[in-house]
């Protein structure tokens, strides 16, 4: 009997037999096509025997009692993406294998993940008839590690968008930009709450389509690279502490953001008009000198109202290297802030660990290119 | 008949039950009030010394007592409910839902105390808050286990209190009365929180921040305090406590910190200690004034052996009453209570007295000399340091023997 599947597989098989025939004449005997497109002939034909014995697994239509039992009448398995998903991964393996270590590793996390998937997806299939239990199953197994990994995944995404915006945008922009992305968040997350009868299908397909857009900005601006002064930045080593007489131009010239705290500090030290002088919570007008605990980490902030460039430098003490021979290298305890333009702040941390009256020479604050301008620190 | 009987025996049943019920809640309830009413309690939040304790107190007193009317209005409510109409066998009651009138009264009556508790609550806040009208500045620094205090030599502090040169002490806050101190409270190593409940409220000290407490006592005295955030092992060893003087007094104590050096006289048991002290304590422990035969001063250095880079400074240790944070008595009982229990006339008098041979509480620094970390919990196991790159927390065991500790005690008897 030859069924409606079967008549698929005897037709394949014909055509693959012909064209094998076709094959050799047309290429000289060449034995490779041939023979490939003559297994393919004969697993066709094969294919096509058994559709015919099963009867393409119909049930008679006179056996109505098999009409709901038989296991053709069965909700037949779903469609399943992980085959494809692994097929992917392979290839991302690949493609690492001969380009990235990065894409190699996310490869392989990434075809364990589909082959897992997998798995449990063929194995919950079998688990019952009932595909509607299977399908529940299967979540049992899988969503405790599916959707907190997923949901990790996707916020990544998002945050590394996010930052890979940030960073492509300039400083102004960047507040103003977002502002209005989340006035416009706002806006629409409001009209959809206000509306009736809005399906969730019109919410996922929003969210999905904010998703790629944000994904595709973060991508596009990932590729174009961070803003000119993070790059110089990151070639200076941020905003780590400089030797106090070296200039860079990012720390120096643009130190006033590297304020971060403003409150609650050791001391405030202010330069103006050619006069440097601490305030301290506690002690009422400026101070010409402070007194700061020993081996203590203290914040001191530096605020420049003088015209020019400055920087705040203490100087506590210094030490003594014996290098032998009577020679004897001494190295002046110093810690600074960056050059600081009118108007602007900056914070360091000063830790002095030995007592001011160790040193022969007082442990001052001063400003550079301010003479006579110093405020004296003690350390009990 | 028989019924009868029956129900008779389950009606005393029930009520034993209830008897023997209501005894123990009778119990608990006297049991917990007797626990309330302690005699020596130097950390009692209700017995105020100063006039910020006091606004505390003028405001919590109010609140707990609104608060506890309230309280026992709700628990009898329920109560009463749950007797009322416990399961019977009954039917279920007609059920309805929603009775605005009520529900306004219920939101409305909470509001009121709630904004009666809050208007007070702001205002003492904000007078709690007020730096302005300070007349003396102390640094007070936590570290793990123990409070540091330093006394700047700047603004009033030098020019009204005679403060010419910087103060480090540790363990016991000095302070004169009825001047209105701040605390700048900071931490040198995890978050600690500075209390001395007769005194004033907690605040916490935070590494790289500098928090404001006032403080002001009232009467000459001492009161006690304790770290109240959990900050490692011997957190429960983290007590302090502030020296209140009248402003004579005060001044003694000010001129006697700032007094030089006295080295012990030579070839007694003192300066054998002296040598002893710089060979083994004064790694970490700064005496100040304290120099090598040759005449240089001897600079501790704790931030080498310490995680929180400092130990306390031992120059004035007998002028103090107290050692390893404040944890134990360097006073005998009986000289203790001498001056905890003196008179605000003779208080000063007896507190400026110091520490001497005959009330030195020999067994408790003893103890501490021959192995501290078995009295004061500490991580000064030597082959357990790899996490803090050799650093200790605390003070490590220096295997003294008798003699020296003898020595060491000597020496440290002048320190006053």
């Amino acid at each position: 009997m030859i069924t409606t599947s079967s008549k698929l597989f005897y037709g394949l098989g014909a055509v693959s037999v012909t064209a094998a025939i076709v094959w050799t004449i047309a290429n000289d005997g060449g034995a490779l096509g041939a023979v490939a497109l003559v297994f393919i002939g004969i697993a066709s034909i094969f294919l096509g025997a058994i559709a015919s014995y099963v009867r393409d697994g119909h049930v008679l239509s006179t056996d109505t009692a098999q009409h709901d039992s038989a296991p053709a009448a069965q909700r037949g398995p779903g469609r399943s993406w992980f085959p494809l998903g692994t097929a992917l991964s392979l290839g991302m393996v690949v493609v690492g294998l001969v380009t990235s270590p990065g894409i190699f590793k996310v490869g392989i996390a990434l075809l364990l993940a589909m082959l897992g998937e997998w798995l449990i997806q063929n194995w919950s299939d079998r688990a019952s008839a009932d595909a509607g239990y299977n399908e529940r199953v299967r979540g049992w197994v899988v969503h405790p590690l599916e959707i907190p990994i997923g949901g990790a995944l996707l916020l990544g995404a998002i945050v590394l968008s996010f930052s890979r915006i940030f960073l492509a945008l300039s400083a102004e922009a960047g507040p103003i930009v977002f502002a209005i992305l989340g006035a416009l968040v706002l806006f629409f997350g409001s009209v959809l709450s206000i509306r009736r009868g809005v399906s969730r299908g019109v919410v996922g397909a929003l969210c999905g389509i904010v998703l790629v857009a944000l994904s595709g900005v973060g991508i596009a601006t990932a590729l174009s690279g961070e803003r000119q002064e993070l790059t110089v930045a990151s070639a200076e080593d941020h905003y780590a502490v400089h030797p106090c007489g070296e200039e860079a131009e990012e720390y120096d010239g643009s130190a006033g953001r590297a304020v971060s705290a403003k409150s609650s500090v050791a001391a405030t030290v202010t330069l103006k008009d050619g006069v440097l002088y601490a305030e301290m919570d506690g002690f009422s007008g400026p101070l010409s000198s402070i007194t700061l605990q020993r081996s203590l980490n203290a914040d001191i902030l530096f605020q420049n109202e003088d015209a020019g460039m400055h920087r705040m430098i203490v100087t506590y003490g210094k030490t003594v290297e014996d290098l032998g021979g009577g020679v004897k290298k001494e190295t002046v305890l110093q810690t600074c802030t960056a050059m600081i333009g009118q108007g602007g702040a900056q914070q360091i941390v000063v830790r002095i660990p030995k007592p001011s009256f160790a040193s022969d020479v007082p442990y001052t604050i001063t400003a550079s290119g301010i003479e006579g301008a110093s405020i004296e620190v003690m350390v009990p | 008949m028989k019924k009868m009987m029956n129900q008779l025996g389950e009606s005393m049943k029930t009520a034993r039950r209830w008897q023997n019920a209501s005894k123990a809640a009778i119990a608990v309830s006297a049991l917990s009030f007797l626990a309330s009413c302690a005699k020596d309690a130097p950390q009692d939040t209700w017995q105020p010394a100063g006039p910020n304790a006091e606004r505390i107190d003028n405001l919590q007193r109010p609140v707990f007592y609104v608060a506890g009317i309230v309280g026992v209005i709700v628990f009898a409510a329920v109560a009463w409910v749950i007797f009322r109409y416990r399961d019977r066998g009954q039917a279920i009651p007609e059920q309805t839902h929603g009775k605005p009138a009520l529900e306004i009264v219920l939101t409305v009556i909470p509001v009121l105390i709630l904004l009666g508790v809050a208007i007070p609550t702001a205002g003492t806040i904000f007078k709690l808050a007020k730096t302005s009208d300070t007349e003396m500045t102390i640094n007070v620094t936590g570290q793990q286990w123990w409070w540091e205090y330093d006394y700047p030599a700047a603004g009033s502090n030098a020019e009204q209190y005679g403060i010419t040169a910087p103060i480090v002490t540790s363990g016991q806050l000095v302070i004169p009365e009825n001047t209105k101190v701040l605390l700048r409270v900071t931490s040198r190593d995890v978050i600690h929180s500075y209390w001395i409940p007769k005194l004033n409220g907690k605040k916490d000290s935070v590494p790289g921040r500098v928090h404001l407490l006032r403080m002001e006592g009232s009467k000459p005295g001492i009161y006690a305090g304790q770290c109240t955030e959990f900050c490692g092992l011997s957190h429960a060893y983290m007590r302090m406590e502030a020296v209140v003087l009248s402003r004579a007094d005060y001044d003694k104590w000010v001129a006697n910190q700032l007094e030089p050096y006295k080295a012990p006289e030579a070839g007694t048991e003192a300066a054998a200690g002296e040598a002893l002290f710089i060979q083994q304590c004064s790694r970490c422990h700064q005496v100040n004034g304290l120099a090598n035969p040759d005449g240089s001063l001897i600079i501790s250095a704790p931030d080498q052996y310490l995680v929180s880079g400092a130990a306390p400074n031992l120059t004035n240790l007998m002028t103090r009453n107290t050692f390893a944070g404040a944890s134990w008595d360097l006073l005998t009982p009986e000289c203790r209570d001498n001056v905890w229990n003196a008179s605000s006339a003779y208080f000063g008098e007896r507190y400026l007295d110091g520490v001497s041979a005959d009330c030195l509480n020999q067994k408790d620094l003893r103890e501490w000399l021959r192995n501290a970390p078995a009295k004061k919990p500490m991580y000064a196991d030597p082959t357990k340091l790899t996490t803090t790159g050799g650093k200790y927390r605390g003070m490590p065991a220096l295997g003294l023997t008798e003699d020296q500790i003898n020595t060491i005690i000597a020496y440290l008897l002048e320190r006053k």
